[in-house]
């Protein structure tokens, strides 16, 4: 059996008395893709920043890599992980933005070695060569020593992957990470994430990129309202899908 | 041309006067207004509300009240300080306000992803300031930190009040007792010439931090 990398259950999470995260069940196992879609404010992004704390949740409880994340006590009480071992499983899992949040004032290179040596006190010398690997696997070596601002956006977000994945995560979440590009930048971007599916990463991407859901994903989540409507494979998804509000959906992306 | 150099020696010594409580106040006021800044950042009430206060009394009464109480009303409550000290203290507590309010607002004005960002490669919150937020901010608060600074050159002229020989002070003797102007204009000369270095100097800095934008 695979390793279960994320295992979420019931997360429940409020903003200002609002529902928008009404008791999710999130299951991912090692190598697994799972692309989570749905239409504008069905709570996507929360459920992600729930995964990886950047919001903490209401209720429920999270798994990561068998180790307990957050879970709820006999009263209802949420009770995260102490501090340090929080910290430890946040540093598991890597994180894109739809924004990029790239550090401005530090160079490509400065960028992917900043959290390696300062949070990891990895020495250069050992760090560098991950480093410049990444840059070519995300066909960057080239720009090392540009800054973030010299980048197209395709770019800037290669290089946000490539920042992340010099944490070595085990896990890469993803929150729309196209769609503050233009579209003939978002080829290059899906390329990479495709390739780094390839190497069997897993990851968890939030996306409105249908095509890349179904061909990339092997897991799909469609959600709507702070609700899990439907969940299953690229094929039961896209090609049946069972419930009206999933198919009032693809129809209305397509 | 002999009178203004005959003015030239006492003004000179004045203008030395004016350079050390300019310089020495703006390198007080750096890091502890900094500090200040991130302290009404911080997320502790308790010190918000203190370091609010305290720049509210601070921007909030005249300077020259604020010099006046240094100088005169601490030695009643048996502190007496040298006037340097006593001047360098007023400037560098009323000035640590306008520049911790400067900091606060360039801290401010860098947006929450760079913060999600440091905290998603696991670094702590001093690192994700000193290393992402702070060098950020400093491009950003250079333009409003130059106006700062040439407020603080000519406000150093207060201490003309404190019978401490200043540059203003020193113009002003030779204008009393030889009924001559000239004096003030060499002054202006002065005060006109710091400001341009300043100015200038502060036009490179941004340059220099603009390289990444
Ligand atoms: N920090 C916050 N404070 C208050 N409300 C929030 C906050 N973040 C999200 N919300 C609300 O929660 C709901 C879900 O937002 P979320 O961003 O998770 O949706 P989404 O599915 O990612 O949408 P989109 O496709 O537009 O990115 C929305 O109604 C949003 O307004
Ligand atoms: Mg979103």
């Amino acid at each position: 059996m695979k390793k279960k990398m994320i295992n979420a259950h019931g997360i429940r999470k409020q903003f200002h008395g609002q529902n928008v995260l009404s008791g999710i069940d999130v299951e991912v196992e090692q190598g697994d893709v799972l692309a989570i879609i749905g239409p504008s404010g069905s709570g996507k992004s929360t459920l992600l920043r729930c995964l990886n704390r950047l919001e903490e949740v209401d209720g429920g409880w999270i798994q990561i890599e068998g180790d307990m994340f957050v879970q709820e006590n006999d009263i209802g009480e949420v009770i995260y992980a102490p501090k340090e071992k929080s910290k430890e499983i946040q540093g598991r899992m890597g994180m894109v933005f739809q924004q990029f949040n790239l550090f401005p004032h530090m160079t490509v290179m400065g960028n992917l070695l900043e959290a390696p040596i300062h949070v990891k006190k990895q020495p250069k010398e050992e760090i560098l060569p991950l480093a410049e690997d990444l840059l070519a696997r995300v066909g960057l070596s080239d720009k090392k020593d540009a800054y973030p601002s010299q980048l197209s956006g395709g770019q800037q977000q290669r290089v946000a992957i490539a920042r992340a994945l010099a944490m070595q995560p085990d896990i890469m979440l993803f929150d729309e990470p196209t769609s503050a590009l233009d579209p003939e930048l978002t080829g290059e971007v899906l390329h990479t994430m495709r390739e780094l599916a390839e190497e069997h990463m897993t990851m968890v991407v939030v996306t409105h990129e249908m095509n890349f859901a179904r061909e990339v994903a092997n897991k799909v989540l469609f959600m709507a309202d702070g609700n899990v409507v439907e969940a299953g494979t690229p094929e039961e998804i896209f090609d049946h899908p069972q419930r009206q509000r999933t198919q009032d959906f693809l129809r209305n992306m397509l | 041309m002999d009178k203004i150099l005959q003015y030239l020696q006492p003004m000179l010594e004045g203008s030395e006067v004016t350079l050390e409580i300019f310089l020495l106040t703006f390198i007080m006021v750096l890091p502890i207004g900094l500090l200040v800044a991130l302290g009404r950042t911080a997320k502790c009430r308790p010190l918000q509300w203190l370091l609010e206060l305290y720049i509210w009394v601070m921007r909030g009464t005249p300077l020259m009240l604020q010099l006046l109480f240094v100088y005169f009303a601490l030695p009643l409550a048996g502190i007496k300080l040298p006037d340097m000290v006593a001047a360098l203290l007023s400037f560098t507590l009323n000035y640590t306000a306008y520049f911790a309010e400067i900091f606060r607002a360039g801290i401010q004005s860098i947006g929450k992803g760079q913060y999600e960002a440091a905290k998603m490669l696991g670094m702590s919150y001093s690192q994700t300031m000193w290393r992402i937020i702070v060098p950020q901010m400093v491009r950003r608060v250079l333009p409003p930190m130059s106006n700062e600074t040439i407020n603080l050159v000519k406000d150093t002229s207060l201490i003309y009040i404190l019978a401490m020989n200043d540059l203003l002070r020193a113009a002003r003797t030779i204008v009393q007792r030889e009924f001559d102007m000239t004096p003030f204009v060499v002054a202006a000369g002065f005060y006109l010439l710091m400001t341009f270095v300043l100015t200038w100097m502060f036009k490179r800095l941004e340059a220099y931090f603009s390289q990444y934008e």
